[in-house]
Formats: structure tokens, sequence, C-alpha cells
């Protein structure tokens, strides 16, 4: 088996396991959050740990395609989407704000948090392993940090997705400015929902937290989650319903695009690393030499 | 600290594992030469990888000193200092009470909010009619050993009354699961999506009067039959059936026996009551109830 597939295969593990100890936990009268919350405290640890053993790969062309999320990009990604996709459901189900709970009391609450706890595994896990990985690798973060074109590009970029703004794209990077932007929503959203949970979970172990501080976070929480909320229906629109999304999509899922698609939708980045490539095959040939 | 380069799979491929990990020199990782991980001191992929060791390795270390250095405390909580009794062969199912209780407590006439719970059968004959629920302020409070983040607890500033902080309240319902009394003397309020339960008004924002277990309770304030008291003796909880308490006697409620309403524990007329009435009569026989 590859490496992605390896990994691909213990992370599909590790949630059918997270699903079956939800279950049985919620059976036998369990909460996670309060018997195994130490788990969860570990897993930004986990995260960090998985990101120093990280090998990045760098974009390169491989015939007519080019690799563009490499599988740790495609890891990091998946743990924390599907993290967060399971938690928005579960936390609506169990109510958020001023919405009543979906739920039955007893069993059904039980399951709903417990799998809002591994949820909240899966999105800490990548949440940490993504932010470590990418502060750690060298532009990673400039790839996903937005220019000064941020609002005029994301302007026209939206228009013209949705139909209604004549306009040729310019030359973009990696990742579009509009997508940049986003990002920045995602990254505030993510970081009040980690402190304000770490600290819902917290409470389990200190029955001493102030009231009015709990009041607070409940209150954040919620309203962080409606705001990561927003974000993923968009992200869900412009990344997987929008035709013109599906190569990025696919290059999510296998890791490469077509080198037309790279070039016609990031001519910016195609570019970048046709010049790259170029640079490299002439330091090759210059070692040869000597 | 060294710079971290990324690396192609091909670079990857012709360099040994630590080299793979470590690349570190020039503005890309070219194809050739790559220096040994050890020479490179700390780098910051290490110095990730080394902070989660450390992090995972003290929390799991710090859980098991814990789970051995702790003692196994039994748990004893102190005695609450009232509760409410109410007399189920008094209750006219007025339901006054639940109105009043969720008056003070929400500002809101909501049968739903109201902590005390009447339960009505109109197809059941006197006394089982009417069935009240109501916190018994129990002396080992199931739902309070229940609650996973101490939101349901011991209100040792108000006479030890057990009280729910909906602020610190996940919404597990644990404690109404907890409550060993049919129907649970924990509710859920939907709204807010926590656990409520009598407090015997001690935050009943919405009442001029001072509650709690030395002030007064709304629901006995308001109810028109009497039936419910507030007791700073706890009578002996018989099982999940709760307890009788009888209400109607002479000595509690002197107006009650002069209406000429049954005193008896059951329900019944007492012996008293009984021989008055034939008295009353010319020496008829008058049959109980």
């Amino acid at each position: 088996m590859s490496h992605p597939g390896r990994t691909l295969f213990l992370f599909l593990i590790l949630v059918i396991a997270g699903i079956v100890g939800a279950v049985i936990a919620a059976n036998t009268g369990h909460l996670l959050f309060n018997i195994l919350w130490p788990l969860l405290i570990l897993a930004p640890f986990f995260g960090l740990l998985v990101a120093g053993r990280t090998k990045r790969h760098e974009t390169f062309i491989d015939g007519d395609r080019v690799l563009r999320h490499d599988g740790a990009a495609r890891l990091e990604h998946w743990t924390h989407g599907v993290g967060t996709f399971a938690l928005i459901v579960t936390g609506g189900l169990l109510g958020v704000w001023f919405m009543k709970s979906a739920l039955a009391g007893g069993q059904p609450t039980w399951l709903a948090m417990n799998l809002h706890y591994v949820a909240a595994w899966f999105f800490l896990f990548g949440t940490f392993y993504y932010l470590a990985d990418t502060i750690i690798t060298s532009g990673k973060l400039k790839e996903h940090l937005p220019t000064k074109n941020v609002v005029k590009y994301s302007i026209q970029h939206y228009g013209h997705m949705m139909g209604f703004k004549k306009y040729s794209m310019p030359p973009e990077d990696k990742f579009y400015e509009s997508e940049k932007l986003a990002f920045i929503i995602a990254v505030l959203s993510a970081a009040l929902l980690v402190i304000t949970g770490i600290l819902k979970v917290l409470a389990h172990v200190i029955h001493a937290m102030p009231a009015g501080l709990m009041h607070v976070i409940t209150i954040t929480h919620d309203l962080s989650a409606i705001l990561i909320t927003l974000f993923l229906l968009a992200h869900l629109f412009f990344g997987v319903i929008i035709p013109s999304a599906w190569p990025g999509l696919h290059s999510m899922l296998s890791g490469y695009m077509s080198v037309d698609e790279a070039r016609e939708g990031y001519p910016g980045w195609f570019a970048k690393i046709t010049a790259d490539d170029a640079e490299a095959e002439d330091s090759a040939s210059e070692q040869a030499d000597r | 600290m060294s710079e971290e380069k990324i690396i192609t799979p091909e670079q990857e491929a012709q360099t040994d594992t630590a080299v793979k990990v470590h690349v570190a020199e020039g503005k890309k990782a070219s194809s050739g030469a790559a220096q040994p991980a050890s020479d490179q001191g700390m780098t910051r992929r290490r110095f990730l990888f080394s902070t989660g060791v450390v992090g995972a390795g003290a929390l799991l270390i710090g859980q098991g000193v814990l789970a051995f250095a702790l003692p196994n405390n039994v748990v004893a909580y102190p005695t609450s200092k009232g509760a409410l009794l109410v007399d189920t062969k008094k209750c006219a199912n007025c339901t006054s009470c639940m109105i009043a209780c969720s008056s003070v407590h929400y500002g809101k006439a909501s049968y739903e909010l109201s902590r005390i719970q009447i339960m009505f059968n109109p197809f059941a004959p006197y006394p089982q009619g009417a069935r009240q629920a109501q916190c018994h302020q129990c002396k080992d409070p199931k739902c309070v050993a229940a609650c996973p983040t101490g939101a349901n607890h011991v209100d040792t500033a108000n006479g030890n009354v057990r009280t729910v902080d909906a602020r610190k309240c996940i919404g597990c319902q644990k404690c109404i699961e907890a409550c060993p009394f049919e129907t649970a003397r924990v509710q859920w309020d939907p709204t807010t999506k926590t656990s409520q339960k009598c407090d015997l008004c001690v935050t009943s924002k919405y009442w001029s009067e001072k509650g709690g277990p030395d002030g007064k309770h709304a629901c006995e304030e308001v109810c028109p039959m009497r039936a419910i008291k507030y007791t700073t003796e706890l009578p002996k909880v018989d099982g999940l059936e709760g307890y009788e308490v009888n209400l109607r006697s002479v000595d509690v409620d002197p107006k009650w026996a002069a209406y000429g309403l049954p005193t008896g524990d059951g329900g019944e007329w007492s012996a008293d009551q009984l021989k008055a009435m034939q008295a009353a009569a010319g020496g008829a026989t008058v049959s109980e109830g």
C-alpha cells in the first residue's frame, strides 16, 4: 500500500473507531468529554508531533499533470474539514445559541455529545497539524495570506463565478485572493472555537470555573460555530458545487491537477512552477558541466 | 535555527531517510547532496516533534500520577437546610404554583419553565387524580453527583440548597436521568438548553420578596389550598414514591377541618370527623370518604 493509501486507511480506521466508541459510551451512559478528556487535550500535541515528522513535497510537473496538494496538505485539509463538518452537525443537533436542541434527552443527546467529542479530536488534530506544518514550511504561510489586491480581486472573482460580472482572471497565485480572504475568516473562527472549546472541556475537570466566564465562553463558542458554518457553506458552494472549482476539488482528493487547468486557472502560480523547473534544470546542467 | 525547505519526490528518492526530512540549504532544495540532519542542530521540525512528544508525554504521565496520587474520596454533601412538602390530598390541580414558579424565576407564566410540576389525571378517583413533582432536596443528591461540570451543585452560601447554575450547564441531561424519582425533579429548559430545578426561590429575580431557605417560596405563598409547605425537618423519603405528608390536620390547617374536609392521612375522614358528623346527623351511620 502506498504512503497516502496507508494514511487514508489509518484515517478511516480512526473515524470508525471513534464512531464505535461514541456509540458504546452513549449506550452505557458515559460522556467521552468527561471520561476521556485528556485524549482531547492530547490531539493538538499529536498534531505538532506529526507535523514534526512530515515530509513536504514541492510542487512539480509530472507529464500532463501538476502536483498541487501533497499528502500532508490533503491530510490537514480533510481531518480539519471532516472534523468541522461533524462538529457543525452534532453541535447543531444539540442546539446552538437560540436554536433549541433537536434531540430527546438521554442516549440521543449523549451520542451527539460523544460524536461531537470525536469530531473535536479530528478538528484539533487537523488544525494544529496544519498550523504547525504551515508555519514551519518555508513559504507555505505566505501562500495563504492575502495581498493588497484582496478586496478588488475577491469582488471580481466571486462576481465572475456567480455570472454577473464580466472579468478576465488576473494571473493569480496558487490560491485566489478570494480564497485567501476566506482563509482569514476560517482561521479567526477556528481559533475562537479551539480556545472556547478547550475551556469548555476543562470545565469537566475544573468544576470551580467561574460561571460568568463559562457563560461568555458558551456564547462565543456558539457564535464562532455560526461563523464557521457560514464559511463552510460558502466554501462548499465555491469549492464543490460550481463546475469551475472541480479541478481544485479533484486535486484536493488526488493531489494532482492537469497542466492545462493549472495554466488557465492559476496562471501566476503556473508561471512560478515553470520558472522554478527551468531554474532547477539549469542548476543541474551546471553541476553536470562541472 | 536552520531554514526548512521542501523537497521533491525525486530528491527524496535520492537521499537517505534522515536527510529527506531535514534538507536545509540554498533557495530551493536542489537535487544531489544534502547534509545529514545530525549536522543541523535543532531544526524547526525536530523542535515541533519534540514539543509534541513532551506535551503528550507530560499529559499522559500527569494523568497516571494523578490517578495514583489522588485518594478515592467518598463525597458527602451537606444536608439542605429545608425542602418543600406537598400534600397530594390537598392539591386542587389549579397549577397556581407552576405559574408562580416560572413567573418569579423567568418573568413568564409558563408551565414548561416551572420547577414544580403538577400532573392531573381527570379519570382517576380522588386522591389519585393529582400528582405533584417537586424537588425533595435529597440528602444524597444523585443529580449533583451526576453533573459533569459542577453546574448542578450544592449552594453552600444559601443553606445547601441543590441548584443548577445554568451558565455552567452543558445540557447533557445527566442530572435529569440521575434523579431517582418518577417524574424527575430536575427539568429540561428547552429555551436555554440547560437543566433547572427547584432552588427554593434563591434565584427568583422577578420577585420582590426574598427567597431561599430563610425567605419566602412563591409556590407556597400562592397556593390557595395551602397544600405546599416549607419545612426544615425533611421527612423520611420512602422509596421512589417519595413521602406522604398530611398538611390537613387541625394543628397544621385548622380551616381545612373547619370546612369539614377530610383530614385523615389517606385522604379519608378522620375518626373525630366521623363522630362529629354522626352527632350532627342525630346518631345516623356515616360512612368514610
